[in-house]
């Protein structure tokens, strides 16, 4: 592609972006090396790298660093797994397609303000499913620093494997037919076709679920704010959630910004291998 | 790929997916359950599955009148809606171009959405759900039509600085959403655009960039070039190749991505809150009821959900059938 092309197709939302999200990101390096409080929102002082410093010298921003890192390893895999069962699946199927991809799609759809809290309480007590353990497995469920962890890891791949399942389930059907037909005839079976003409095919999809789904989970804050219903005493902060108390709750605007600086260069480190993956892919020809 | 033919293979395809769809709707299902109890049902100690159903909060959700003096309106408009469906539905069987009846239908719709405040005493939450449709549809035209757009063209110039591009989008999106919270309420008082449709649009717009361009890239990558270089050969311009060649075969992955869009639009609940301060949004208005110890608010906050999302729902029912007739029809060949 020429490059005048190039830049007629990519004009309009790089300026978009340019205009609307270059300022939020400057605002962001700038104050962070400020101090602020809300008393002091006239007068920022300049500190230059001190909040960074505190930032990593704090054993909470650690704690709510590993326990990110353990939400993204637990849940990032499970749903792209997950996503990529249910997309074969329904492949498999031609009945019900339509019906079983909405309901998939449910838990996506709902208004997440409502979504969450109705997740909780049907956990919590006098909830359906607390109601269920406790007359089927006489399991009496508590909310303690072992469950609501996992209840925040359960809630993400409840809503978040539908993303994948739809991505990949498109993509199946995008599937070269010629290719399908080649192994067909050399007689692949169902397990050779998934191995040598699906999967490669879906390899930037694969990359970009993976990317999304890291940087989500990296900045998951929603549901761990009405999972843990803000008590300390669950030990399950995640960096979102500490960086909204520093800014809210103690009031350190800067040391936040700062801590929202280093949460991109946290999400940009997960992401080395994808990035590299992805220029080699965008750059060699194919 | 191929379809299994055992039957046993084929009955337990269809239990395992009969049951992940069970998991998945529970909640909603639950919710649905709590928006007609009286709150003293939705409160109770142990779940109650049977009880009094009352509609109670839906009227007072919706209508700032008695609901029998609704019903005879309410008729008319499931009348309309259900002519609507139905012209959809035979489009095909019409002597008519079906670009037109689809036209028709849309401006039918948006007029009834408009004008029915004007026959029947409507509560806030319809303001907020006009405002919710403006803002979907705004974002998702402008979303779509600029993200195909740069992921067709990063797709197929392959050069380092589509990457650095690439890397720049995911910069913007990797940014915690409490850092955009205090510069775009500072855009909206300096531009003197808070609190309107427009500038919600674009700030959406803008934070859903990178996922559109990233998603449809994907897509785009998998399109072997001889098409669109057949296509070319023929005398056609980029710009038209793309829109009458490559556009048409993509159509599942637009849609995917149009789907997750229209979603990350309607659910959205920051944005829409710094930005506006009377024309709010359905998850801004259904918020309101989702903190504090009133008891009355469960159940409103539940009838509120089960309004916004079941029209959603009907939509993905409705565009399921395309992706899949453009997936049997767009077969890529390569």
């Amino acid at each position: 592609m020429p490059t005048r092309a190039f830049t007629f197709f990519v004009a309009p939302s790089l300026i978009i972006m340019l205009a609307l999200m270059t300022l939020p990101l400057l605002a962001s390096v700038v104050l962070g090396m400020h101090y602020i409080t809300f008393r002091n929102l006239d007068a920022p002082q300049w500190v230059g790298l001190q909040n960074y410093e505190q930032a990593l010298a704090d054993p909470e921003f650690w704690d709510s660093l590993e326990f990110t890192l353990i939400f993204i390893a637990a849940t990032v895999p499970t749903r792209i797994a997950l996503g990529l069962i249910f997309a074969l699946l329904l492949d498999q199927v031609k009945r019900f397609r339509g019906v079983f991809i909405a309901a998939a799609l449910v838990p996506f759809v709902m208004t997440p303000v409502v979504g969450t809290l109705i997740f909780r309480d049907m956990f919590d007590r006098g909830g359906p499913y607390w109601y269920w353990m406790q007359q089927l497995f006489d399991y009496r469920l508590f909310m303690n620093s072992t469950t609501v962890p996992l209840l925040i890891i359960f809630h993400n791949i409840w809503t978040a494997t539908p993303f994948a399942m739809i991505v990949l389930f498109a993509g199946l059907q995008t599937l070269p037919q010629e290719s399908l037909e080649a192994a067909r005839v050399d007689g692949a079976s169902w397990l050779r076709q998934l191995w040598h003409v699906a999967i490669p095919h879906l390899r930037s999809l694969f990359v970009f679920i993976a990317l999304i789904s890291i940087m989500d989970a990296y900045r998951v804050f929603d549901s761990v704010f009405v999972l843990t219903q803000q008590n300390p005493i669950f030990d399950a902060e995640t960096i979102m959630y500490y960086n909204f108390q520093v800014a809210l709750s103690f009031g350190r605007l800067g040391k936040a910004n700062a801590m929202s600086i280093l949460t991109v260069i946290g999400i940009f480190v997960v992401l080395i291998p994808f990035l590299v993956m992805t220029y080699r892919e965008q750059v060699e020809e194919v | 790929m191929t379809q299994t033919r055992s039957p046993l293979a084929r009955a337990v395809i269809y239990a395992v997916l009969v049951v992940f769809t069970i998991y998945n709707v529970l909640p909603f299902c639950w919710t649905i359950l709590n928006s007609l109890k009286l709150p003293k049902d939705a409160n109770a100690r142990t779940p109650r599955f049977l009880f009094q159903p009352t509609g109670e909060h839906y009227a007072d959700l919706w209508l700032n009148m008695r609901p029998e003096d609704f019903a005879p309106y309410g008729l008319a408009l499931l009348l309309i809606i259900f002519a609507l469906v139905v012209i959809v539905f035979y489009a095909g069987r019409l002597p008519v171009p079906n670009s037109l009846i689809y036209a028709g239908v849309a401006a039918a719709g948006l007029a009834l959405l408009l004008g029915l405040p004007r026959v029947v005493n409507t509560a806030e939450f319809y303001d907020y759900l006009v405002n919710s449709v403006i803002v979907t549809i705004g974002t998702l035209a402008v979303s779509l039509s600029f993200g195909a757009l740069a992921g067709y063209g990063l797709a197929r110039y392959r050069h380092v600085i589509s990457v650095v591009i690439l890397v720049l989008a995911l910069a913007f999106r990797s940014l915690p959403s409490l850092a955009l919270v205090l510069p775009f309420y500072y855009l909206g008082q300096l531009s003197g655009l808070y609190d309107t449709h427009i500038l919600l649009i674009l700030c959406l717009v803008a934070v859903n960039q990178p996922f559109t361009i990233w998603m449809l890239r994907s897509f785009f990558m998998e399109i072997p070039r001889e098409i669109e270089e057949a296509a070319m050969i023929d005398g056609a311009g980029r710009l038209r190749s793309f829109v009458s060649v490559i556009v048409p075969i993509m159509g599942p992955g637009i849609i995917t991505t149009g789907l997750f869009t229209l979603l990350l639009a309607y659910n959205d609940f920051l944005l829409a809150r710094i930005l506006t301060q009377i024309n709010w949004t359905l998850p801004v208005g259904i918020a309101q009821w989702t903190g504090g110890e009133d008891p009355g608010h469960i159940t409103l906050a539940a009838a509120g959900s089960v309004s916004v999302t079941l029209p959603i729902l009907v939509v993905i029912i409705f565009f399921q059938k395309y992706l899949i007739r453009g997936l049997a029809s767009g077969a890529v060949k390569g």
